[in-house]
């Protein structure tokens, strides 16, 4: 077995122990990239000569010579971010972003940049300047936005770690979307500096996107700049909210989340709970208006009248009518996350996390993303933000895990936890993976089971 | 008055009132958000709020000082 087909973990054990040799990791990780990434588009930019240097100068950090991808949303000292855009709206310039600062302090070496949905306004990843990215499970099906290029490629295997960044849902819809454990952690605890909307937003965090819990503490550990310490998750108190975001899903999903829960109660000799929170779904549209005033920073009629020409009528469309949404809208959406964050906190006094399905559908076709949902047929961005907005608006931390496979395309459990115990929903996360004897964890999507057949 | 998602005089007079120019295919885009979206905002305006301030400086890493 190639060191390349190892943990994020293992990975860094077998290099530090020197057992696996970084140099001919990182020359494999760029041949897989080429082998793989055709199919996918998950890799916009490789730069081997700079993943070199980042080897030669690693020091003996927690992640020494793992290879990782960087989402499009951060910048690098040789290459600005382009936000998956034609114009980005926002000066953007190379440099040490605060996720760069992190992978490099932890010895991690940058082997290539991710794609996104175009500006991060995308829970499909099927928009982008560099066009959509693609599903390892089903090349013809959404990987999941914005956090598409990161997610696809841990998915295929071209690397097992990758650090993606979510506004509202931009790392949980595609780790659901491709089978990943995707963590959004606590607002302000990982890296942000050097993004462009760093000084003004209160919904985007950096995060990791991997394999299975262990692999994204360990790089969430890098991103914190703190180790996230590993507890069992022992009579773990599971809260279960009857909503919308729970009633409103396929049932293939929704049976498989039940399911999960059930399992993780038993497997942490816990308890489930019934949870009252109200007002779920305009939380999720509080979210979405709070994003989208924070990202007006910098447009202007001119501005709006002037765009590129390359960016898709769909950003064009939404960056205008942005302009329209009332003020009033926007400062009520500030009043519902004052309210949802006093009725979360109430929430985890009586439970430890809370569960419900990441999204409420597998994923979409790339040519036309809607789902099929017990309400009727809906754009996957309608559906799927209901789910997501809650943790972005309060700052809670959050994670997607996978569950099972409806249509042979994976499904995504939701944990949320209260502020600050990031380490307690992957305690949860392992937890679960034990109860399903890592069988979702450790499931290949065939592009990477095919092409393990073909490069054996 | 009885509120409205029509989007056929809100959207033009909206956008020219503000000097933003639209193509035929951004004005079907915004069409398509203005519906989706202007109902729910209609409804999150009702929302009872009372007591729950806009604090827009509040510490979201950390649950309410409240709480």
């Amino acid at each position: 077995m190639s060191a390349l087909d190892l943990s994020l973990r293992a990975q860094a054990a077998a290099i530090a122990a020197g057992e696996a040799d970084a140099a001919e990791l990182l020359e494999e990780t760029l041949e897989r990239i080429g082998q793989r990434n055709p199919a996918l588009n998950a890799v916009v930019e490789t730069f081997p000569e700079r993943s070199g240097e980042m080897l030669a100068a690693a020091p003996d950090g927690p992640l020494r010579g793992v290879p990782v991808v960087i989402k499009d949303e951060w910048p690098l000292p040789w290459r600005a971010q382009r936000f998956g855009a034609a114009e980005m709206l926002a000066p953007s310039a190379p440099s040490e972003s605060g996720p760069y600062r992190a992978l490099r302090e932890a010895g991690a070496v940058i082997v290539g940049v991710g794609n996104m949905h175009e500006l991060g306004a995308g829970s499909t990843g099927n928009v982008s300047v560099y066009g959509p990215a693609a599903n390892p499970w089903d090349t013809e099906r959404c990987p999941g936005g914005s956090s598409s290029g990161p997610a696809a490629a841990v998915s295929a295997r071209m690397v097992a770690g990758a650090v993606g960044a979510d506004g509202i849902g931009s790392i949980r819809f595609p780790a659901a979307y491709c089978g990943l454990t995707g963590l959004k952690p606590t607002f302000g605890r990982a890296a942000m500096a050097g993004h462009h909307l760093a000084e003004v937003s209160t919904t985007i965090v950096s995060g990791p996107l991997c394999a299975d819990a262990a692999d994204a503490r360990l790089l969430a550990s890098a991103l914190f700049r703190e180790p996230l310490a590993a507890g069992e998750g022992r009579g773990l108190r599971i809260g279960i909210v009857r909503d919308t975001v729970t009633d409103d899903v396929a049932p293939a999903v929704r049976d498989a989340c039940e399911e999960a829960i059930r399992a993780l109660a038993e497997e942490t000799g816990g308890e489930l709970v019934e949870v009252e929170l109200a007002d779920v779904e305009p939380a999720a549209l509080a979210t979405v208006l709070i994003a989208n005033t924070e990202g007006l920073t910098g447009l202007s009629p001119q501005r709006l009248n002037d765009l590129d020409p390359e960016l898709s009528p769909l950003a064009r469309g939404l960056l205008k009518y942005r302009m329209l949404l009332p003020a009033a809208a926007s400062v009520k959406a500030y009043s519902v996350r004052t309210l949802m964050r006093r009725r979360v906190a109430a929430a985890f006094d009586g439970v430890d996390v809370i569960a419900w399905p990441t999204v409420p559908a597998v994923a979409p076709p790339l040519q036309a993303p809607l789902v099929e949902l017990p309400s009727g047929t809906l754009t996957a961005d309608a559906a799927n933000v209901r789910g997501a907005g809650l943790a972005n608006l309060t700052g809670i931390p959050s994670v997607s895990v996978p569950v099972g496979l409806s249509e042979g395309l994976p499904i995504g459990l939701q944990l949320q936890a209260a502020w600050g115990k990031d380490e307690l929903l992957l305690d949860a996360a392992e937890a679960l993976e034990r109860a399903n004897g890592r069988r979702w964890v450790d499931s290949l999507p065939p592009l990477a089971r095919a092409a393990e057949t073909t490069e054996a | 008055m009885e509120a409205s998602n029509r989007a056929d005089d809100f959207i033009p007079a909206g956008l020219a009132s503000l000097g933003i120019e639209a193509d035929e295919i951004e004005l079907a885009v915004i069409g398509a958000a203005h519906g989706m979206f202007w109902p729910a905002i209609l409804e999150l305006l009702e929302l009872d709020t009372e007591g729950a301030g806009p604090m827009l400086a509040a510490d979201l890493s950390r649950p309410p000082a409240s709480a």
